[in-house]
C-alpha cells in the first residue's frame, strides 16, 4: 500500500469516527467510539480512507452495519453500546481485599504482598479491624460484593477469616447483597477441618501454580516440604469435595494463578500440561509485576516484553491446540478481551477497564485497618509508598473512602480518553490501565504508555487476538466463542433470598 | 554565599517565602527582589552545605507552586 | 566555574540541551509555544523525587528546566543524558495530555462524575448534617442572597457617609 498516495486522496466526509491499526501483513483493524471492528484487506482500507466504497456494496454494507459510515451512523445505537461497556460506572466497589496477615509459610522469589516471617504475629488482622471493614464493604453501592482473603497467607490466621465470613454473612441478612467469598491460598496449611469450614460457607478457592513441579519449587519454597506437592495435593481434593458435594466438576474447580518469570518463558508446554494434569480449566498468563520482592528480583525474574510476547502467543496457540483435541481450558487474558471484542460486554476485570478499578470497583483492606485503593496499592505501602492509603476502618466513612482525592486522581489518570496514546488507540474501547503499575515505574499514576509495559502487554495480546480472528480457523473461532460464555457459578453466590433486593451486577 | 534565581512568573512569592520557612534554621537565607526574580541568597556552613540546602528549598517551592496549580 | 559540555553523545543540539559535569546539572531550553507551562510543571514534577529542578525564563518565548540528579551516579554523563531524554519524553506526554484534557474535557469530567458518585451513593442524613453549608457556593451578582443588613451595611460602607437609608420608593 503506497501510503503517499493515499495522502493525496484522503476523505474525511464519508467516515464515522474511527481508529485504525495495521495487524499482518495486508490488513488493517479498524474500530469505533462504541467498540465495533472490522479487518479490511488493503483494497478495502483504501477504499474506506479515500471515501470510493461503492453504494450496494458488500464493503458498503459492512462498513454500515457496523456504524462506520457517516451516512448510515445510528447515534442511539452507539450510545447503547457504549453505556453497556460503562455500565460499572454506576457501581461501587464489588471486590473487596482483605490481607488477613502478611505472614506467610512460603517464600517466592516474586512474592508481591511483601510477606512477613511466621513469628511476626503483629501482621494479623484482629477480629475489631475485620468487622470495621466488613461494615464499610457493606455501605458499598455495588448491589454485589466479594471478599477475597489474601495474605501473607490467608489459612495462618483463619480464625480471623472465619469471623469474617460469620460477621459478614450476618450483616448481609439486611444489607441483601449478593455475596461472594474467594480465597487466594498456596495450600500448603490446609486441613480437612478447615476445608470442610470453606466449603460449608461456599468460598472459592484460588492457588498459585508455576508450572511443573521442579519450576515451582525452585520460585516457591517451603522450609519442609515440596510446595508443589502441597499445592497439588489440596488442588486434588478440594475438586474431589466438589464431586462430593454434588457439583458440576467442569464448572466446579480449583482454578490456579501462573506468575511468569524468566524461568516459564522456554517451557510453555509443560506449563499448559501441568494445568491440565492438575484439573484447572483456566491459565492466566500474567507476566510478571513490579511489587514487592520482584522490585529487588528483577534482575533474575524479569524479562524483555518481546519475549513475554511470543511466550503468551506460543502458550496460547498450544491451549487453543488443546482444545481442539476435547481439553478445556480458556486463557483468563484472551477471555477478558474477547468477552469485550466478541460481546461487547465488560466482564469488569478491574485493571483492564477505563476507568480502572482502583478505589472505585475495589478496595484493599491491610491487616492494621489502613484501606488502600487496590491490592498494589496496599503492596507500595508496605514497600515505603504509603500514595495510595486512602483511610482507615476505624477513622475514615465510606463516603470519605472512595471520594478521597487520590481515588478521583486514579479515576482520571486510568480513563483512556485522558490519555495519550490511549485516546487514539484502536483497541481503546477494550483496553485499561494500572495507574499504581505507572507511579512504581515511571513516577506518575499517568505514566506514559509508550514506554510502558502493561501498555505492551496489552497490545501484543489484543494483535494476537485480533490476528487470530481475522484468520479465522473454525476451531479457533469456536474457542474464542467458548471462552466468552459466561456460565454462572450459582453455587459459591449468597444471594438474597426472593422477593428481596438484590442482583448481581 | 549561594544564589538562586526564582523567576516571577514561574514561581509565587509566598512559595518562596513558605520554602524559606522551612530551611531557614539549616543556613542563614535572605530574600530580594528584581525585576524578573526573587532571589534567594543562602550562606552555611559548607559550599556543599550551601547548595544541599539551596536544591531543597527550590524543590519545595516548586512543590508548592504545582500543587497549588491543581496539576494539568 | 566549570564550562558547559555537550553531552557525551548528544540527544539533542547545544541550544536545546546542555549538560554541566563540574555542577552535576543539566539544562533543558524549551520553546514555550510548544510546551504549555502547565505541561512543563506537570513534567518537572515528575522528577522532583530523584532530581532537583529549577524552572527559569531565560526570553518571553523560552522557558529553562534545570535538572540535577539527588544521588549522582558514578557516570554522572550517562545519568544525565538518560534524565534529558526522560524529561523530554515526559514533556511529550504531558503537552499533547493538556491538549486532550482541554478537548475532551466534557466526557472526562462526566465519566468521573459517574465513577465516583456511582461510588459513593447519596449521601445520608449524617452526611449532610455535618457537611457545612455556610461557604458561599455561586456568584450572586445581583446580591439576591443578601440579607437586608448585608446589602445596606454594603453600600454604607462603598457610598461614604449618608448612604444605608433606604431609597425613596423601597
Amino acid at each position: 500500500m503506497q501510503l503517499l498516495d493515499l495522502r493525496t486522496k484522503l476523505d474525511h466526509t464519508s467516515q464515522a469516527y474511527f481508529r485504525f491499526r495495521r495487524i499482518g501483513a495486508d490488513k488493517t483493524l479498524i474500530t469505533n467510539l462504541e467498540g465495533r471492528w472490522l479487518v479490511l484487506s488493503d483494497d478495502e482500507f483504501g477504499r474506506y480512507a479515500t471515501g470510493t466504497v461503492d453504494d450496494g456494496s458488500e464493503l458498503h454494507r459492512k462498513l454500515s452495519d457496523h456504524n462506520f459510515l457517516r451516512a448510515t451512523y445510528d447515534e442511539a445505537k452507539a450510545r447503547e453500546m457504549i453505556a453497556s461497556r460503562k455500565r460499572f460506572l454506576g457501581y461501587g466497589p464489588n471486590l473487596h481485599v482483605f490481607v488477613v496477615t502478611l505472614r506467610c509459610n512460603e517464600t517466592c522469589v516474586y512474592c508481591h504482598a511483601s510477606r512477613a516471617d511466621m513469628d511476626a504475629v503483629h501482621t494479623d488482622m484482629s477480629k475489631e479491624t475485620a468487622e470495621k471493614a466488613v461494615d464499610i464493604v457493606f455501605q458499598s453501592t455495588s448491589p454485589g460484593v466479594t471478599i477475597e482473603f489474601q495474605g501473607g497467607e490467608p489459612l495462618v490466621n483463619f480464625e480471623v477469616v472465619k469471623h469474617i465470613i460469620e460477621y459478614a454473612k450476618q450483616k448481609n441478612e439486611t444489607a441483601k447483597k449478593v455475596l461472594e467469598f474467594t480465597m487466594v491460598s498456596n495450600l500448603a496449611m490446609m486441613t480437612e477441618e478447615k476445608l470442610s469450614l470453606l466449603l460449608d460457607h461456599k468460598v472459592q478457592i484460588c492457588t498459585s501454580i508455576d508450572g511443573p513441579k521442579d519450576l515451582h519449587d525452585k520460585q516457591r519454597k517451603l522450609p519442609s516440604l515440596s510446595a508443589f506437592d502441597a499445592s497439588s495435593h489440596w488442588i486434588k481434593r478440594v475438586n474431589e469435595a466438589y464431586i462430593e458435594r454434588g457439583l458440576d466438576p467442569a464448572l466446579y474447580h480449583v482454578e490456579a494463578l501462573l506468575t511468569t518469570t524468566r524461568a516459564a518463558l522456554p517451557r510453555y508446554k509443560e506449563i499448559v500440561d501441568t494445568y491440565a494434569s492438575l484439573g484447572c480449566r483456566a491459565l492466566f498468563l500474567r507476566p510478571i509485576d513490579p511489587f514487592g520482592f520482584a522490585g529487588k528480583t528483577a534482575g533474575k525474574v524479569e524479562y524483555p516484553r518481546r519475549e513475554y510476547h511470543e511466550f503468551y502467543r506460543k502458550a496460547t496457540d498450544y491451549i487453543l491446540e488443546l482444545n481442539s483435541k476435547g481439553v478445556q481450558m480458556i486463557e483468563r487474558y484472551a477471555a477478558i478481551f474477547l468477552t469485550k471484542i466478541l460481546r461487547g460486554e465488560d466482564p469488569n476485570f478491574l485493571d483492564i477497564r477505563s476507568p480502572a478499578g482502583a478505589g472505585v470497583g475495589m478496595l484493599a483492606y491491610g491487616y492494621d485497618g489502613s484501606v488502600y485503593t487496590c491490592d498494589e496499592g496496599r503492596m507500595l505501602a508496605a514497600s515505603g509508598d504509603p500514595s495510595f492509603r486512602i483511610g482507615h476502618v476505624a477513622e475514615s466513612s465510606y463516603r470519605d473512602i472512595v471520594g478521597h482525592p487520590t481515588v478521583r486522581a486514579m479515576v482520571i489518570a486510568s480513563n483512556l480518553d485522558a490519555q495519550p496514546d490511549c485516546v487514539s488507540c484502536t483497541y481503546n474501547p477494550y483496553c485499561g490501565i494500572q495507574t499504581t503499575h505507572n507511579h512504581r515505574t515511571q513516577g506518575s499514576v499517568f505514566g506514559r504508555m509508550r514506554e510502558s509495559n502493561i501498555c505492551a502487554v496489552h497490545k501484543g495480546i489484543q494483535d494476537y487476538l485480533f490476528t487470530k480472528l481475522s484468520d479465522g480457523e473454525p476451531h479457533v473461532l469456536e474457542a474464542f466463542e467458548r471462552w466468552t460464555t459466561i456460565r454462572s457459578r450459582e453455587h459459591f453466590l449468597h444471594a438474597p433470598e426472593e422477593g428481596s433486593s438484590g442482583e448481581a451486577p | 554565599m549561594r544564589e538562586v534565581r526564582f523567576h516571577r512568573e514561574l514561581y509565587r512569592g509566598e512559595h518562596v517565602d513558605q520554602a524559606i520557612k522551612v530551611y531557614d534554621r539549616f543556613a542563614r537565607i535572605e530574600r530580594a527582589e528584581e525585576d524578573a526574580h526573587w532571589v534567594v541568597r543562602l550562606d552555611g556552613k559548607s559550599p556543599e552545605r550551601e547548595r544541599k540546602i539551596a536544591d531543597e528549598l527550590a524543590n519545595y517551592a516548586l512543590g508548592l507552586t504545582i500543587q497549588q496549580r491543581g496539576g494539568i | 566555574m566549570s564550562t558547559p559540555e555537550s553531552l557525551p553523545e548528544p540527544l539533542f543540539p547545544d541550544t536545546l540541551a546542555r549538560v554541566d559535569l563540574g555542577e552535576g546539572r543539566a539544562t533543558i531550553d524549551l520553546d514555550a509555544g510548544l510546551y504549555p507551562l502547565e505541561a512543563v510543571y506537570g513534567a518537572a514534577y515528575v522528577f522532583i523525587d530523584r532530581c532537583y529542578v529549577l524552572l527559569d525564563r531565560p526570553e518571553p518565548t523560552k522557558l529553562r528546566v534545570l535538572l540535577s540528579p539527588k544521588r549522582p551516579d558514578a557516570d554522572v554523563a550517562a545519568q544525565l543524558r538518560d534524565m534529558v531524554g526522560e524529561l523530554a519524553n515526559e514533556l511529550l506526554s504531558a503537552a499533547w495530555r493538556h491538549q486532550i484534557t482541554q478537548e475532551n474535557r466534557a466526557r472526562i469530567e462526566a465519566v468521573t462524575l459517574s465513577a465516583i458518585s456511582g461510588a459513593m451513593g447519596p449521601p445520608s442524613l449524617d452526611d449532610l448534617e455535618s457537611f457545612d453549608f455556610t461557604e458561599e457556593a455561586f456568584e450572586d451578582p445581583l446580591g439576591i442572597a443578601m440579607s437586608w443588613e448585608e446589602k445596606y451595611a454594603k453600600k454604607k460602607s462603598d457610598a461614604g457617609e449618608g448612604a444605608g437609608k433606604p431609597e425613596e420608593g423601597t
